[in-house]
């Protein structure tokens, strides 16, 4: 039982890798990779709009495509959701991070910390996380960037809000 | 005591810019290349004689910047099918050879230069992938309707 638990885990962050290996790949927009030193470019992460989100996953662009009826074009159309859907995961992803980086700055200068909210504090942090790798392996391998992601939008939300008010 | 609440120089300056110069510009992409085209490409600041003068060089700058950002949203929020249509009617308002037009832009990806700067990344990606997508829209439309006999 324990062997097979540890293969199941060892795929499963092989196909993480993988997949991460995949969006550079299928990525050509390099733009604002180079653009700023690591620590500048934290501190500009910012939150996609809803209205942008909504964009990228548009059941509507998708239709507008199908409509033209060329398959080269509906490649082209999956390939380019698909690194865009992506890079929006990674930046969530680094957008959560940078959260509880900066909730950990702040709960270090307090001394009236309560364990529990720490932990449920972290326990949000990893849940989320988790969210934005399968939502990664999800995008990545099986192209479904058209299935909305309420789960991860919905949770982030909630997150960011729990977060600003516990500091 | 007066009702009337006097505009920030800034919202003045914006909608100045509004009626004199961006109402002329009949497509949003032409409006945001327009805006864009008022940065310096060294410094990133935005300049603009007309606004300059009636304003100050410094609201003229806050103006340009706020309504390059605006309608680099509002662009990078249009439907695939709103935004092939608005570059459509760019590429007619350009006059120049649709297929020279098409060409260029594929390759050189000039549409670039009109990301401001400290944008949220994924909004910039989607933006250009966009364009891209609806350059070859136009291109597909164009092939197939000079290879019907």
């Amino acid at each position: 039982m324990g062997v097979w638990s540890a293969l199941a885990g060892v795929i499963a962050l092989f196909l993480v890798l993988l997949a991460w290996v995949r969006a550079e790949a299928s990525s050509k927009d390099s733009h604002s990779d180079w653009d700023a030193s690591p620590g500048e470019k934290d501190e500009n992460v910012e939150a996609c709009s809803e209205e942008i989100v909504s964009r990228i996953f548009s059941a509507e662009d998708l239709k507008f495509v199908s409509g033209i009826e060329s398959p080269r074009l509906d490649r082209l159309f999956r390939r380019e959701r698909t690194a865009v859907a992506l890079h929006w995961v990674q930046e969530s992803s680094a957008f959560i991070s940078l959260i509880m980086r900066r909730h950990l700055e702040a709960s270090r200068m307090r001394a009236d910390l309560e364990i529990a909210t720490e932990a449920r504090i972290f326990a949000q942090y990893a849940r989320l996380k988790l969210y934005c790798g399968i939502l990664f392996v999800f995008i990545g391998f099986r192209k479904g960037w058209q299935a909305r992601p309420y789960m991860l939008k919905n949770s982030c939300s909630a997150s960011v809000t729990g977060c600003r008010s516990s500091n | 005591m007066s009702a009337m609440v006097k505009p920030l120089p800034v919202q003045e300056a914006y909608e100045d810019l509004l009626q004199r110069s961006l109402s002329r510009i009949p497509c949003d992409l032409g409006r945001l290349l327009y805006l864009a085209s008022t940065r310096d490409y060294n410094t990133g600041t935005y300049h603009h004689d007309g606004l300059a003068d009636r304003f100050s060089a410094k609201v003229a700058r806050s103006a340009l910047e706020i309504a390059h950002r605006m309608a680099f949203h509002r662009v990078a929020a249009l439907s695939l099918e709103d935004l092939v249509r608005d570059l459509a009617a760019y590429l007619e308002s350009s006059r120049e050879d649709p297929k020279e037009f098409l060409r260029t832009w594929q390759r050189l990806e000039p549409y670039r230069i009109a990301i401001p700067m400290e944008v949220n990344p994924t909004v910039a990606r989607l933006f250009a992938s966009n364009v891209r997508l609806a350059l070859a829209v136009l291109r597909l439309r164009r092939e197939s309707r000079h290879s019907d006999p």
